[in-house]
């Protein structure tokens, strides 16, 4: 009867009719060190902490003096209680007999697939590479001379029509082109010239390739002039703009100009009749 | 099955033979390709081309 009381007295609070300084309201009659009736249940396991009611250590309200303080401590000893935490707590099925099966559906000539995707891998390499290469020779042959231009590029002149000891101008790309059918003596003369002190030390054999044929360019290789034939001291051209004489195969022999006069790529076809310069 | 196999083993398997391969298949697709194109073209153009009137313009002596 009397711990009924006890319990009365602490859930019926008395009103509180003051508050302190530190905030906290006066209640002179609040029990603080109350306990719950353990007898009530009549267990018989006497007088040990109750499950349902937090332990002193963990916090909770306590009486300082006069005044009531309430405490909850953060750094809560561990529980001694420890288990395990596993990654996986889901068991792994020893026969996953959910998965599909999916062997109908498997080839069984792995070798042959294998072979034809390598193959269609190769045959697109193929084709690319073929594209790749006719792309690039198109491209370069857009900077090739076209048909009309190569036409022009070459001159044909039959040789029949040249006496001999006659000079021939013709034009070719351009440019005049000498061609001398040279005589015998001529021949003679421009061989036995001692052409190793020259300006521009070059044999006769070096100049033709045949010796009654001289074919050159008629430029002056001093200023472009086109020079005369058979004019000058040598017996072979003369240049009438600033004095230059080439002998009887071309070569410098006397005024400004540095070089003989040039040879051109020709040659001679159709059993030696006509000559292409080009 | 012998087959895939062989081409695999001589062709495929070593990249160094597969890219020469490839090249060397260009180069005979280029040519195969240019003269099945041009056989097609000539014969889709029969009689409409130089080559083919040009002995009507000039008597060959």
């Amino acid at each position: 009867m009397a711990s009924f009381q006890v319990l009365k007295k602490a859930v019926s609070l008395a009103p509180t009719t003051r508050t302190l300084s530190s905030g906290v309201p006066y209640a002179p009659l609040l029990n603080l060190a109350v306990r719950a009736p353990h007898d009530a249940h009549g267990h018989g396991h006497g007088v040990e902490a109750r499950s349902d009611v937090a332990p002193q250590w963990a916090g909770g309200p306590s009486k300082v003096g006069s005044s009531l303080v309430s405490k909850s401590f953060t750094t809560i000893p561990p529980t001694l209680n420890y288990q395990q935490r596993l990654m996986h707590t889901s068991r792994a099925l020893k026969n996953a007999n959910e998965t599909p099966d999916f062997s109908a559906y498997r080839s069984s000539n792995t070798d042959g697939n294998r072979a034809l995707s390598y193959f269609m891998v190769g045959s697109m390499g193929v084709i690319s590479a073929s594209a790749a290469k006719s792309s690039i020779s198109e491209f370069l042959q857009t900077m090739a001379a076209s048909a009309d231009v190569l036409a022009l590029a070459k001159v044909e002149v039959e040789l029949a029509a040249i006496p001999e000891g006659k000079n021939v101008i013709i034009k070719w790309r351009g440019k005049p082109v000498f061609i001398r059918h040279r005589t015998s003596s001529e021949i003679q003369e421009a061989r036995s010239t001692d052409w190793k002190g020259l300006r521009d030390p070059e044999s006769d054999d070096a100049r033709v390739k045949k010796p009654e044929w001289l074919v050159m360019l008629g430029v002056c290789t001093h200023l472009g002039c086109v020079p005369i034939g058979e004019a000058g001291d040598f017996g072979g051209w003369f240049c009438p703009c600033h004095g230059s004489h080439y002998d009887i195969s071309g070569r410098i022999r006397k005024g400004p100009a540095p070089l003989n006069l040039e040879v051109p790529a020709y040659e001679f076809s159709e059993a030696d009749e006509k000559l292409i310069i080009g | 099955m012998a087959l895939s196999n062989l081409i695999y083993n001589g062709i495929f398997k070593r990249n160094s033979v597969f890219v020469a391969t490839v090249f060397a298949g260009a180069f005979a697709f280029g040519i195969g390709f240019d003269t099945g194109v041009t056989k097609f073209y000539d014969s889709y153009n029969k009689g409409k081309q130089w080559k083919d009137i040009r002995h009507k313009y000039i008597q060959e002596d």
